[in-house]
């Protein structure tokens, strides 16, 4: 897009060439074993390291720190960040759940495990060196597709004009899917390290974004601005402007040719 | 919320604040998580008055709030049944039995910590204490059941509510049969 913002895309657009940048960012960052690799940023939300906001109330308080979208904005921009030092240009894709077939049939087929003597960085990471974590390939148990959210549930999610509304509907579309995958997508603890994890989420974060566009930041408590999303170096208030982040969820755009000579 | 709540009632008092020892007692390793094969405990309420929502009383929206719900263990969904004690995973989510609406936990899988690290303790914090609340600091679920209640309220006076918890992900650190745990819940409605 136009000034650096970078398109993200559904997964169902991409073409041959944006799948191989993407598996190919992944696989880059499974191969590192530092804080720049994968392991590492899968760690942060569940095991070990504990820092993702689910649920949760701040017991001291009538004050709910609903933290659930900002900070998972600020993780998939740190994600993709390290994404782009291995692969420039590449972007996290969304995954649309609410597909049916023909266009879709639950989890999309770039995530499908490979043929035999082949890999797919999409379809698995072997969990390893996590305390009380056995070490294996990332598992998922799909049910059935007519049990993932249809359009029907977003738009009604989409309608409600209070924050706190419309984050914890958001939030529990959110907890349905990754029950939904089920495997280690089905539990908070590894969670991150199903490779899917980074398109349910920008899918989340898309549908924030969608809200933000009618309803601007809503009714958003003030007292929550200024909250730090640890352990990444942003506030609440800093993620709030996908754009200001170098990011966009346009569905489509046209640049409009400026004749330089300053023709009619 | 937009609207004040015209009126709210404290339903049922489900689990201590506590988390259910059988979730902490549990140590060792885990493997992936999977979906169980037996269902889970469902519960039901003891019959609660409803006579708010009945004919003649105006609301635009009623919600079913659950709060202090654990969330360690497993992930599930919570689908509510009005006066349908029988209710079970198998039975159809429709009008007709009851259904009224469901909510999502997005479960922790498991205590993967050494002994504690899982207790939740926010009531007795410090007061100089600003580091973020516990991970597993019970979660509040709202679900609208406007229909549902507006609909048996025309010929009810009371309504048991029935939980029935269809497990999506667990683990061997899980107790897949006993994950429904909240501390109440109650009926709020909007005009």
């Amino acid at each position: 897009m136009a000034n650096g913002i970078r398109n993200r895309l559904g997964v169902h657009n991409l073409s041959d060439a944006q799948v191989t940048a993407l598996r190919g960012a992944y696989a880059q960052m499974m191969a590192i074993s530092d804080n720049r690799g994968y392991a590492f940023l899968a760690g942060l939300h569940g095991a070990p390291s504990w820092y993702c906001w689910h649920h949760q109330q701040n017991a001291r308080s009538a004050q709910r720190m609903e933290l659930f979208l900002p900070w998972h904005r600020a993780y998939l921009y740190n994600f993709e960040m390290a994404a782009r030092s291995q692969v420039p240009d590449v972007t996290l894709a969304w995954w649309d759940w609410t597909l049916r077939p023909p266009r879709q049939d639950g989890i999309p087929a770039i995530f499908a495990r490979a043929p035999s003597g082949q890999t797919n960085p999409l379809a698995s990471f072997h969990i390893a060196n996590v305390p009380r974590v056995k070490p294996h390939d990332t598992t998922r148990a799909p049910g059935p597709t007519s049990d993932l959210p249809t359009a029907s549930d977003v738009d009604d999610v989409l309608t409600r004009t209070d924050y706190s509304d419309f984050a914890s509907a958001l939030e529990d579309i959110h907890d349905g899917v990754h029950g939904w995958v089920s495997g280690d997508m089905g539990v908070v603890a590894t969670a991150a390290y199903d490779p899917i994890f980074w398109s349910h989420h920008a899918m989340i974060d898309r549908i924030w974004w969608l809200w933000q566009v009618k309803n601007g930041n809503g009714n958003i408590t003030q007292d929550l601005l200024d909250v730090v999303l640890a352990p990444f170096n942003f506030r609440v208030r800093d993620v709030l402007n996908v754009n200001d982040l170098g990011y966009d969820y346009a569905a489509a755009q046209t640049v409009v040719q400026i004749n330089p000579a300053g023709g009619a | 919320m937009a609207r004040a709540p015209r009126r709210s009632r404290r339903l049922a008092k489900g689990a201590p604040r506590r988390a259910p020892k059988a979730a902490a007692k549990r140590a060792g390793t885990v493997d992936s998580a999977y979906r169980p094969k037996t269902p889970a405990k469902t519960y039901t309420s003891k019959p609660v008055p409803i006579d708010f929502a009945g004919p003649g009383h105006r609301f635009v929206r009623a919600d079913l709030e659950i709060r202090g719900i654990y969330h360690g263990g497993p992930s599930y969904e919570g689908r509510i049944f009005l006066n349908n004690p029988r209710a079970d995973e198998n039975t159809p989510r429709q009008p007709e039995y009851g259904y009224a609406g469901s909510f999502h936990i997005f479960g922790h899988g498991g205590c993967l910590g050494d002994p504690g690290h899982c207790e939740v303790n926010e009531h007795n914090r410090e007061p100089f204490d600003f580091r973020p609340p516990h991970p597993l600091t019970p979660a509040t679920k709202r679900v609208t059941v406007t229909n549902a209640l507006r609909q048996l309220a025309v010929k009810d006076k009371e309504t048991t509510i029935t939980i029935v918890p269809v497990v999506a992900a667990t683990n061997e650190l899980c107790d897949e049969k006993d994950v429904f745990h909240f501390e109440d819940m109650r009926f709020l409605t909007y005009n």
